[in-house]
Order: C-alpha cells, then sequence, then structure tokens
C-alpha cells in the first residue's frame, strides 16, 4: 500500500527534477533569512557565479540549529560544503561534531567589537542583543537593567525562551555576564515584568509585538535599521542599556568532507569583501563583519553604541549552558 | 503505518538504550509531564462542555440563515496554521484585543489576562470545540427518526428527551472524541509557548524539541517521546477496549428531520448561545483579515507580493493535493482491511496504527526517516516527497475519522442485496459505496489538504530548495520584520483553505435526483449536514 501511495506521489512531483550540471556545484547550507527572496542570498549568488565559473546551491533550513542538526544527521556524507548561518551559541556544538575543517584564510578584513581569530569559524555579519520599544507605548523606557527590574509593574516585556531560541539564549548570557551568581535572583525579579516567552522570535515579534501587546520586546540593536530604513518609520527604537550589550556573531565554515574545498574557501574569502558584505545591513539587517566606509546605510549611524560589548567564548557558552538554562528554569519557576 | 514504526524506530536505535530515570529524576521534567496532562485534561473538559449545547443547538435548528456557512468555519478552525491563528486570538483577547477592551470599558478592573492558563485554554476551545462539535452534531443527527417520532409523539421533553434519545446517541462518541482533543491539547506546542505567559508552561513536545533542536540529546528525546507514546497510546488503548471508537464521525443521515418542538425560552437560549459561538470563530478570523487585508490590496505592493503569493502556492498544492488524495486512499484501505479482519486484533492494527500519527511528535518521526532514508535522499524532489507523505501520515487520523462512519454503516441487508443482485467489483463500488462515501471523502479530502497547506513542521525539517511553499514564506517574512507581508500571507492561506474546503464540500454534494433514483431501497442517502 505505501509503495503504491510513494509511487503516486513521485509520479506527481517527479517533473520538478531537472539539472543541468556541468559546472561545480558550491552546496551551501543556510537559513531563511538569508536565502529568501529579498534576503542577502540572491544578489551573493549572483555576484559570486560571476566570478566562480560554478553554481551556487543554498539548501534552506529553519535555523542555525536545524543546519547544525542537519549536519550531525548527515554525518560524513553530507553534501554540503559550506555552511552559513551558525552563530556563538552553535560554533562549539559544530566543532565538536568533527564535521568541521580549518578555514586558513586571513582575517584581517574582519571589523568587528572584539577580535577574533578562530581557526574554524569566519563571522559574516554582528549585533547586539537589545530591547526593541515602540517610541509611542512608551516614550521613556527604562536605561539599565536594574532599571528595568525597578520599573512599575505594568511595564511589560516579551523575551524569547533559551530552550528554543537563539536571541532566547542571548539574553540569558547577557543577564549572565552582568550578574554573574546574581543572575538567577535578578531572573526572579525580572519575572513579573515578562508578559510572554515565546518560542521564537517571529512569535513575540509578529503576534505580540505588532499586535501592540507590550511595548518592549527582546531583539536586536539593527532592528530599528530595517524600521526606519523600509518601513520609513522611527517609531521602533533600541534602548541602550547602561550595563553594556551582548554581542551575537554569525558565522560560516567549511565542511570537512567538502569535494569543492578550492572552491569553497574562494566562497570564504568571497564572503569578506564587499561585494558579499554590501548585501548584509538591509538584506540581513545586521552589521557587516568588514568596514563598509560610505556603502554602509546611513540608517545605521542612528542605531546604539553600547559602550561595553559582552561576549562569551563559544567552548564556555557550551560548558555552561545546560546549567544557566535549569537556573533560569529554577528561578521562573519558583 | 510501518513509516511510524520505523521513524520512532530508528531514533530510538540512534539514540542507544532508554532511560527513564532521568525523566522521573527531574523536578522539572516530571513538572513538565504533570503540567502537559493537566492543560490537556482542563482544554478537553471545556471543549467538550462548550460543544456539547452548541451540538444541540445545531441540532435542534436545521434550517437558518448561515447554518453551513458556520459548519464550514467550524471545519477550518481545526487546520488553520497556529500562529496565524494565535495572533487573531490575540488581536482580540490579548490586552489591546477588541474584547478585552469592551470588558475594560463595562468591568473596569476586571483582571483579565490572557497569559497563562487562560489563554492556553481558549485557544485550545477555539480549536477543538467546533471539531467536538461537529462530530456530536453529526451523531445527533444520525438518530433514526422513528425514535424521534415516538418522542415526540410521548411529548417528551428537556430531561427526558435527553435520557432517550440524546444521551444514548452521544454517548458512544464522547469517549473517542475526548481521546482526540486530549492528544491535540497534550501535543500542542506553539500556542502554549506564546500563550503560556513564562516556563512554567512547558509540554513535553516542548521539552521534545529543546533536546532535538538545541542540546542534540538524542536518547532525552527519545524518552519523552515514548513517554508521550505511552500516555496518549494508553489513553487511546482504553478507547479500543471500549469498543466505543467505533462510531466516532458516524454517517447514517436520513433525508427527513423530525422537529421536536422546542419551548419558547430554549429557542431564544440557543440562538443567543449559537450568535456567541459564531461570534467565539469568528471574531479571530476577523482580526486576521483585518491585519492581513491592507498588505494583500495594497496597489503598489503588488506585483512583488503576489509574485511570491502565487508560486508559493502553486508549490503548497504540489505537496498538499498528493498529501490529501494520499491520505484519503491510505484510509480507505485501512478501513477495508480493518472490516474485513474477523480476528479482533487484526482489526484493531490498521485502526491502531492510524492514530499513532496524532501521538508521535512529527519532529521526533521527521528525524528518525530522515536518519533511516538518509542515504537515498538524492535531491529536493525526493525530500518533497517525503514531505507531502508525512504530511499524509500526518492527516490520517482525521480522514479516518471522518472516513469510518460511512464506510461501516452499510448495513448487512445491503449488502445481501447487492450480493444477491450480483453487484460486483467497480459496479459495487460506483453504486453502492460511492454515493455513501462521496460527501466524506470530499470532506476528508479537504482536511487531507488543509492539514498539509498549513504544514510547516515537516518541511522546515527537511529544508526547501530556496523556494518557498506557502507557510515557509510566512515564516520567511516573520523572520525578516515584513510584518505586513506576513500578516497578508496568512490572510491568503486562510482564504485559501476556505476555497478548498468550499469547493471540495459543493463536489461532494450528490445531485439530488440521481442517487435518489437509484437504488433506492438499498442506499440511504446521504443528507448535507
Amino acid at each position: 500500500m505505501l509503495s503504491r501511495l510513494s509511487l503516486l506521489v513521485l509520479a506527481v512531483t517527479l517533473p520538478v527534477i531537472a539539472h543541468a550540471a556541468d559546472r561545480p556545484v558550491l552546496n551551501v547550507y543556510t537559513h531563511p533569512s538569508f536565502a529568501a527572496e529579498w534576503g542577502p542570498g540572491p544578489g551573493v549568488k549572483e555576484a559570486f557565479e560571476k566570478q566562480c565559473e560554478c553554481t551556487l546551491n543554498y539548501t534552506v533550513l529553519n535555523s542555525g540549529g536545524d543546519i547544525l542538526q542537519r549536519l550531525r544527521l548527515e554525518g560524513a556524507s553530507t553534501p554540503a560544503d559550506v555552511v552559513l548561518g551558525l552563530d556563538t551559541a552553535t560554533m562549539e556544538t559544530a566543532l565538536q561534531t568533527g564535521l568541521i575543517a580549518e578555514h586558513d584564510r586571513s582575517l584581517e578584513a574582519l571589523d568587528l567589537p572584539i577580535d577574533w581569530n578562530d581557526a574554524h569559524f569566519i563571522p559574516y555579519d554582528w549585533g547586539y542583543f537589545a530591547f526593541v520599544y515602540d517610541t509611542e507605548q512608551l516614550p521613556e523606557p527604562p536605561t539599565s537593567f536594574d532599571d528595568l527590574i525597578n520599573s512599575p509593574d505594568d511595564l511589560k516585556i516579551i523575551i524569547q525562551d533559551p530552550r528554543t531560541s537563539t536571541p532566547g539564549l542571548g539574553l540569558l548570557l547577557w543577564m549572565h555576564s552582568v550578574y554573574g551568581e546574581e543572575a538567577p535572583a535578578k531572573w526572579a525579579q525580572l519575572n513579573d515584568k515578562i508578559l510572554a516567552t515565546t518560542q521564537s522570535w517571529s512569535d513575540g515579534y509578529f503576534s505580540l509585538f505588532m499586535n501592540g501587546e507590550a511595548p518592549m520586546i527582546l531583539s536586536y540593536s539593527t532592528s530599528p535599521a530595517y524600521h526606519m530604513a523600509v518601513d520609513k518609520t522611527d517609531r521602533y527604537q533600541a534602548v541602550q542599556f547602561e550595563e553594556g550589550h551582548y554581542l551575537q556573531v554569525e558565522v560560516a565554515a567549511l565542511v570537512e568532507s567538502s569535494q569543492q574545498k578550492p572552491l569553497a574557501r574562494q566562497f570564504l574569502d568571497f564572503m569578506l569583501t564587499p561585494e558579499f558584505q554590501t548585501h548584509i545591513p538591509l538584506k540581513n539587517v545586521m552589521y557587516p563583519a568588514i568596514d563598509l566606509g560610505d556603502d554602509l546605510p546611513s540608517v545605521f549611524n542612528r542605531l546604539i553604541s553600547p559602550e561595553h560589548t559582552f561576549f562569551l567564548p563559544p567552548a564556555e557558552v557550551a560548558g555552561q549552558r545546560r546549567q544557566l538554562v535549569n537556573d533560569w528554569l529554577d528561578a521562573m519557576t519558583r | 503505518m510501518i513509516l511510524v514504526a520505523l521513524g520512532l524506530g530508528s531514533m530510538l536505535i540512534t539514540a542507544g538504550g532508554l532511560d527513564l530515570s532521568t525523566v522521573l529524576g527531574s523536578r522539572y521534567l516530571r513538572g513538565v509531564v504533570w503540567f502537559t496532562v493537566w492543560q490537556a485534561s482542563l482544554s478537553v473538559l471545556f471543549s467538550l462542555a462548550l460543544a456539547l449545547p452548541v451540538a444541540l443547538a445545531l441540532a435542534r435548528y436545521r434550517h437558518f440563515p448561515g447554518r453551513s456557512a458556520l459548519l464550514r468555519v467550524m471545519e477550518l478552525s481545526l487546520v488553520l496554521p497556529t500562529i496565524v491563528a494565535v495572533s487573531g486570538i490575540i488581536g482580540v483577547y490579548g490586552r489591546q484585543g477588541w474584547a478585552t477592551g469592551l470588558l475594560t470599558e463595562w468591568l473596569p478592573g476586571h483582571g483579565w489576562n490572557l497569559y497563562g492558563i487562560n489563554g492556553i485554554l481558549l485557544a485550545h476551545v477555539f480549536f477543538n470545540a467546533p471539531l467536538a462539535a461537529r462530530v456530536m452534531l453529526q451523531s445527533l443527527e444520525a438518530v433514526p427518526p422513528s425514535r424521534l417520532r415516538i418522542a415526540s409523539q410521548l411529548g417528551l421533553r428537556g430531561w427526558w428527551l435527553w435520557r432517550s434519545v440524546k444521551w444514548p446517541a452521544l454517548r458512544p462518541v464522547l469517549p473517542g472524541l475526548s481521546a482526540l482533543v486530549f492528544t491535540l491539547c497534550f501535543t500542542s506546542f506553539a500556542i502554549i509557548m506564546t500563550l503560556g505567559g513564562g516556563p512554567a508552561a512547558t509540554t513535553l513536545e516542548v521539552a521534545i524539541y529543546q533536546a532535538l533542536r538545541f542540546e542534540f540529546d538524542f536518547p532525552q528525546a527519545a524518552v519523552l517521546a515514548v513517554i508521550q507514546l505511552l500516555i496518549c497510546g494508553s489513553l487511546w488503548r482504553l478507547v479500543f477496549r471500549q469498543r466505543l471508537e467505533s462510531s466516532l464521525l458516524p454517517h447514517r443521515q436520513f433525508a427527513h428531520a423530525v422537529p421536536l418542538k422546542p419551548w419558547r425560552a430554549q429557542s431564544a437560549l440557543s440562538g443567543a448561545l449559537l450568535l456567541m459561538f459564531s461570534l467565539f470563530l469568528l471574531l479571530p478570523l476577523l482580526a486576521i483579515g483585518i491585519r492581513g487585508l491592507p498588505a494583500l490590496l495594497a496597489l503598489d505592493a503588488s506585483p512583488t507580493l503576489y509574485g511570491r503569493l502565487l508560486p508559493a502556492t502553486g508549490r503548497s498544492l504540489m505537496i498538499a493535493l498528493p498529501a490529501g488524495v494520499g491520505s484519503v486512499a491510505a484510509s480507505l484501505l485501512i478501513l477495508a482491511s480493518a472490516n474485513k479482519a474477523k480476528n479482533s486484533i487484526l482489526k484493531a492494527i490498521p485502526t491502531t496504527t492510524g492514530y499513532l500519527p496524532l501521538i508521535v511528535p512529527p519532529l521526533v518521526l521527521g528525524t528518525g526517516l530522515f536518519l533511516l532514508l538518509r542515504p537515498g535522499l538524492g535531491n529536493h524532489a525526493q525530500g518533497w516527497v517525503l514531505v507531502a507523505l508525512i504530511n499524509g501520515l500526518m492527516a490520517l487520523p482525521f480522514v479516518i475519522q471522518v472516513l469510518r462512519g460511512p464506510l461501516s454503516s452499510l448495513d448487512g441487508h445491503s449488502r445481501r442485496v447487492a450480493y444477491q443482485l450480483g453487484i460486483l467489483g467497480w459496479y459495487r463500488w460506483r453504486w453502492i459505496y460511492w454515493p455513501l462515501l462521496r460527501r466524506p471523502m470530499a470532506l476528508g479530502l479537504a482536511y487531507g489538504i488543509a492539514l498539509s497547506m498549513g504544514d510547516f513542521g515537516v518541511i522546515a525539517l527537511f529544508g526547501s530548495p530556496g523556494q518557498p511553499t506557502l507557510p515557509v514564506l510566512l515564516y520567511q517574512q516573520l523572520g525578516s520584520y515584513q510584518v505586513a507581508a506576513a500578516a497578508g500571507t496568512g490572510l491568503w492561506l486562510l482564504l485559501l483553505l476556505v476555497f478548498i474546503f468550499g469547493l471540495l464540500s459543493a463536489i461532494g454534494r450528490p445531485p439530488a435526483h440521481q442517487t435518489r433514483s437509484r437504488l433506492p431501497e438499498t442506499t440511504l442517502e446521504p443528507k448535507h449536514a
């Protein structure tokens, strides 16, 4: 019965398969916000294919976590040559799979708030985690964690769950960096302010924040750039916290089992050139990983510039994550 | 069917041994199991409590304007993508929602808060009460007219009518219905997290996601999946053992309704109830419409907007149509083999496997299948076939529900007559089964297609080759700040689902004169609810 069923399904979908593969193909695993029609993906593909005599192929997985998951499931037989879209929270786990090769690239062009000399992963964009607020609902937002915790009870915020979301984990690490041992106690105090802890950033942003349910949401310091440049509104702004902000870096890496290593390395080099990076600011809504000079859209000059940057080495994050999440759960359900 | 077992099996093998003590030993996980069971039980209670009076009222009034539209909307709520529905619910009952606004005006200081168990229950009732009412309505409509006539002649009313006519009709479907709603709420995920208010509201499915996607802890995920399987599985076993499930979604419907005269107060009450229920279902849909309409109507954005929507719709249909057709075909085969089997254990196997996809978390199933089929997954097209296959599998429980009644309702007498007349093979199918199955098959197909259209989880796991289906497009837009466009896509998807249900319901409607003229003695006339 099943074979009959699958035959039927095959018959309907088979015409989709159509490939012309005389040029080498570079397979890149990435996530939707990069590969979407309006994301940097299409522009990058066009620019790279002009100079590489190859075909650049994206396989789109739901998130950085899913890219890693797919890589683990496929093991050494993975067709991926490059993975693009992991972040500092998933780097260490990716490294432990043994499926990531050293890149051997020069990282001189990099322009990040921290020094970066990782042998395996190359950043392609970065940003800070920050609270974005609605200026119409909340003209005077709290300007520090302490301020937020001590604000009146009717101020509500939306955060994401560190168990299922990257920014959610970012906030956990951020609070940990600011408060250290005291963090769980501070979380317990913050609990009253939290309207919802959503599974993903999208759930919170779309269903809650944009419906006006709460005036503040955990997001990125670069979010307002999109609203200002594309939506043409100054209504949504990020608030700069006095304690400093936690850094988020998105990275790409070469896959060990790749049959196209020279081509993949060429792509990683290309990644740190203006032809790639000019697509980042407004299409990925993050800071470019190199200095673009005047090519950086002007709205980026109107974003917050934190005085202090928090960043925990990926290995440390991997080692502590489970404990931190458990402490958080205890604090929030006490 | 085997797919389910294989998927779970390969996951278990990859996971190695099972260590249940890790779960029982952890305060957090014990809490998760407890909360999951608790919220699912409450959701069942509230859903059925609302569904019962609604079904009774709908059964009492068979002709009023908008009745069939209301029935269509009731079918719809089950298949709406959760993020779209949740956004609609928040638009009505959230802190800035319409209903909350009204409430504040009338009753300042009411203390209503959507976030927490309130929101979870509200959303679960929104999704499940219409389904439950729909099923109950069908059982009530299946009460033989002779019984109703006698009840009417005896002047039975109120408690006595309920005791002698309605309760016997409803009793057999309640256990299966409760189990179905319980399972749906037990495995609920995005709703719980968006509306739950915090990590205190965590279900097993969330914990499985966490273990699988974030901690890459296969053994943990497998243990949790097995616990889920044990709890829901034993519930279903209980239902099967009672042999009460067989008439869930029964079919026997009769041409002439016997009106039981309601008293005036009752009819006012029922009218009010139906009105409230319609508002309860329609307001969130209206909120979705109002949010999405500007994007769909905006003329300047139209070329790119529809340039994305239309191809995505095509791709979605390409997966959903085979998934729908496949699930209907598979359901028919499962039911046929169940009907033929003599042995009661053999009989239970196909039906049990039909329910498994409800209980096994799709993520676990997908991951297991991926592990299993990986070497053979050469290209995207095969990935898409797999997506269609899993979508079809996930629709099975619902399609089986819809088809079971009519297929087994063919009585011995009709079958004997058909046999004596030598109506076999194709003719038997064409003249005996088809008139009976035409409408349920259309409804089953609609469920199959719609469930697959709204699916995001499975396709996200297998990855799409850059070209999004509708739900993937929705999530892409959500992920890149295109809030207005995403609202438009959500509305588009909603309209498409309405269209599919409407179209298939129209196709399923047999031309009245045709069915009546052939084999009048043997065919039960299907009548529209």
